[in-house]
């Protein structure tokens, strides 16, 4: 839905406050540090990526399911559904909101099995361990966790219209379009709007690419420079983790740190 | 599930029984509609999804407002604001004319509810008296919108067959797969008609070809002249060429001159003849007394 964004349920229900989210996290941080479970989350949204291609799913499917992980995860502790569950849970529910053609719970649940093995077996050695009647129950916990908004609105629309202003700039978009997909590994689809996250993302894209000469392109933007500049830097602290950080070697252990389901009931 | 009372069954929707129930909090009168969840390899089914999902952003007072999504087991209960009936119960309960002024306001009512809708890019597809609900206070809601679908985002095909026949335009009958709100318009033009003739309907064919038939008899048959690139459409096949015999006074005696213009302005089989929902409400036929609406913007 293109809808009027300033009256949708993702502006007026779930641009987020920074003090809330943090709140919220208070009982996954007394366990985790801020980095350690920015890692679970860079990990489970790799997940979700790679898991999204195996099915063939377009990055916008991808890059909403991705929200709704995050989503729910705003709300709640990691231990009150396994991220390993809901990842591919959100996917389900994101490829029949998007109307991409729907995936059929036996076909998502080969391609997790295939894809933990093959791809993700350095941080589970398992088998991957659930089967469709658990997706089903998690999809009808996540719909009420996300209090049934479903339509998010993602940068790569008002993205693709920036470039269309600018003129022809491939090697500008593509890196762009990267970058939108790599903030979706940091909170900024929590606290922005998307158009904001679009522009922080060209803004580097810009600085990167050393296109100067779109300096006054963006002066002449009526923009609230201050959250660009946050979203930059949300993007730019992101790559200075990752070049210290190396996932293969680290995500088994932190994922033993998670805080966890009690292994009785399944929620 | 406490939380409301079921009452007595109401109907069935595209995916689900409807019931009355009462909150057992508040006493209000909801409609409860519940979704059968029998695929297990679907899961909640996409078009339980698009309502919810569509009628958490659409809040508008000509559509019908989704309260609470509820699960249970193996159950999922949306439940709506309730309104008394809808329009075919309407029709089915007048015993001797409908108050023209009446025709107007329930026109208007729908057709800004679609205007909402189309410039919030969702289409209804599925228009008919039985989707329209009415209030004991004579407000008009848009319901059931299993099959509408946001627009915005570029889809090569959206699925044929989903209006029912006799509502259906005659573009999606020659299986177009490419919609626009023009397929809302034809539907509006329909009931437009129908409640001018106190539900008797406007084009109720039988079957695809004799729902064609019947359009084609009263508004001429298409040819590449009048519909350019009519001969293309999937499913198109040549019918006999009927020449146009749009006998208004005839076929909406109690309409007024004004109305049966706009009338003429919604039933246009080239889907890009069709008059917007927008500029329909601007029509003339509004601007007469009595208004059917105080302006409110």
């Amino acid at each position: 839905m293109a809808g009027n964004f300033w009256q949708s349920s993702h502006y007026q229900q779930w641009i987020l406050d920074k003090q809330d989210l943090i709140r919220e996290r208070q009982q996954d941080l007394a366990v985790l540090s801020e980095e350690e479970y920015q890692k679970i989350f860079i990990f489970f949204s790799n997940f979700i990526q790679v898991l999204g291609e195996h099915l063939k799913l377009r990055q916008q499917v991808i890059a909403t399911a991705t929200v709704y992980f995050k989503r729910f995860y705003a709300r709640n502790s990691l231990k009150n559904i396994d991220p390993l569950l809901l990842a591919p849970t959100c996917l389900f529910l994101a490829s029949k909101v998007e109307e991409f053609g729907q995936i059929s719970n036996s076909r998502m649940i080969n391609t997790c099995q295939g894809v933990v093995k093959t791809k993700f077996g350095y941080a589970y050695p398992q088998e991957f361990p659930y089967r469709a009647n658990h997706i089903l129950e998690c999809e009808f916990y996540l719909l009420e966790n996300l209090d049934c908004c479903l339509i998010v609105y993602q940068p790569y629309r008002p993205l693709l219209q920036m470039i269309q202003d600018i003129g022809h700039e491939d090697q500008l978009l593509s890196l762009a379009w990267r970058l939108v997909n790599d903030s979706l590994r940091t909170d900024v689809c929590l606290l922005y709007a998307p158009y904001q996250i679009a522009i922080g993302c060209l803004q580097i894209a810009c600085v990167i690419q050393q296109k100067d000469g779109l300096k006054s392109w963006f002066a002449e933007l009526n923009v609230d420079i201050d959250k660009i500049q946050e979203i930059t830097r949300y993007i730019v602290n992101l790559f200075e983790l990752w070049k210290s950080y190396n996932e293969k070697t680290e995500i088994h252990s932190l994922l033993a740190k998670m805080p966890k389901a009690k292994p009785q009931s399944n929620r | 599930m406490q939380k409301y009372e079921k009452l007595e069954k109401i109907g069935e929707g595209t995916y689900g029984t409807v019931f009355k129930a009462k909150n057992r909090e508040t006493l209000e009168i909801v409609a409860m509609k519940r979704v059968r969840l029998d695929d297990d390899d679907e899961g909640v089914p996409s078009s339980a999804l698009r309502e919810i999902c569509l009628l958490k952003e659409l809040k508008h007072k000509n559509i019908v407002r989704l309260y609470d999504v509820l699960h249970s087991e193996k159950k999922l209960v949306l439940i709506f604001e309730y309104c008394e009936q809808d329009l075919k119960k309407y029709f089915d309960s007048l015993n001797c004319d409908i108050d023209m002024n009446i025709v107007k306001s329930f026109l208007y009512q729908l057709l800004r509810g679609l205007a909402f809708c189309h410039n919030n890019n969702v289409l209804h597809r599925d228009l008919k008296p039985q989707n329209l609900l009415i209030t004991r206070s004579g407000e008009l809601k848009l319901a059931d919108f299993g099959l509408a679908r946001a627009f915005g985002i570029p889809v090569k095909c959206y699925s044929a067959e989903v209006v029912t026949l006799w509502y259906r335009p005659p573009d999606v009958l020659f299986g177009a797969k490419l919609y626009t709100t023009s397929i809302d318009m034809w539907s509006a033009g329909c009931i437009f008609s129908e409640l001018a003739n106190n539900g008797r309907p406007l084009f109720p064919g039988t079957d695809v070809d004799d729902q064609l038939k019947k359009i084609f008899k009263v508004l001429g048959t298409p040819t590449e002249e009048s519909w350019p690139g009519v001969t293309q459409l999937p499913d198109y096949k040549p019918f006999p060429i009927y020449v146009p015999n749009l006998n208004l006074p005839q076929m909406v005696p109690r309409l007024n001159i004004k109305g049966r213009d706009l009338l003429q302005k919604l039933i246009v089989c080239r889907p890009s003849g069709r008059i917007s929902a927008d500029e329909a409400m601007a029509h003339p036929y509004f601007h007469d007394n009595p208004r059917p609406a105080p302006k409110t913007k």
